[in-house]
């Protein structure tokens, strides 16, 4: 298993950061910090290249973008220069962040539905097994129905449309 | 407790330097550098020269190494590189392949 790291106050990393694990850093890193595991930047700490991890907590100073696959939280002593994307994003008040803060669900949402489906599938389906399959396939037909209908997605976004062309849409659409 | 410690599982690919203990269980490539003691764990990889008061090795090294003190080679440990130290202990089971100099 891969151990947690700690770049010490007294350390200066000149090059990129790569790996398993999580790190903290207290020192700093003149380079990319990228690891699966979590990161901590203690106060104190600086880091002139992008960071990536699952859980980025700030409170030191970064001078690039900012990359966390569950959450990015830049505390109060937190100073950033650069762009932050996560799930979860968090900045504290006090913190200082200058760059583009987006909030995308895409990995949060998609690991939520494996886990729900993975916990909620294998305790579903033995249950339907267990019972008489030839008794009512219609009623299941019914069911099965009706879930495809609430789990139905959203329209997908129309694009936008050229001058005129809408009209015609809605003239053939009355039609 | 060590004051930078390189997990097993991370990599540098650049220069270390340090005025803290440096543990490394993991891999650096680039010059590691401390006024304190550095060691190479097991599972650790230094493929670099490395600068420190002393130095222990029961991992690999491939570089130079220049200690102020000393430099041990524990079972296992394997350094390929020549050593100037004031001191030098190669432990039974271990391998080197270097010059020594030990006129610091």
């Amino acid at each position: 298993m891969a151990q947690d790291s700690v770049i010490g106050p007294g350390t200066v990393v000149r090059g990129n950061v790569h790996g398993d694990g999580s790190v903290r850093v207290g020192g700093r890193i003149e380079g990319d910090l990228s690891v699966s595991g979590d990161v901590v930047l203690e106060d104190g700490s600086a880091v002139l290249g992008t960071v990536s991890g699952a859980h980025v907590s700030i409170n030191g100073s970064v001078s690039g973008d900012i990359r966390g696959t569950t959450a990015v939280v830049v505390e109060a002593a937190g100073r950033v220069v650069g762009d932050l994307s996560a799930p979860q994003i968090g900045i504290a008040v006090g913190a200082l962040v200058r760059g583009q803060v987006q909030t995308d669900g895409e990995p949060e949402v998609a690991s939520r539905k494996a886990t729900a489906g993975k916990a909620a599938r294998p305790k579903a389906k033995p249950a339907p097994k267990a019972a008489p399959a030839r008794k009512a396939p219609k009623a299941s037909a019914k069911k099965s129905k009706r879930k495809t209908g609430k789990r139905r997605p959203p329209p997908p976004v129309v694009p936008a449309l050229r001058k005129g062309a809408r009209g015609k849409k809605k003239k053939s659409r009355r039609r | 407790m060590a004051g930078t410690v390189i997990g097993s599982g991370l990599t540098v690919e650049g220069e270390l330097s340090s005025d803290e203990e440096v543990v490394v269980h993991g891999t650096v490539r680039g010059a590691l550098t401390s006024s304190d003691a550095i060691s190479v764990g097991a599972d650790g990889v230094v493929e670099s020269d490395v600068t420190g008061s002393s130095l222990t090795v029961a991992g690999q090294v491939t570089g130079s190494v220049t200690a102020q003190e000393r430099v041990d080679i524990q079972a296992g440990g394997r350094l390929i590189g020549d050593v100037k130290a004031a001191r030098l202990t190669i432990a039974d089971g271990a391998s080197f392949k270097g010059n020594v100099d030990m006129d610091v």
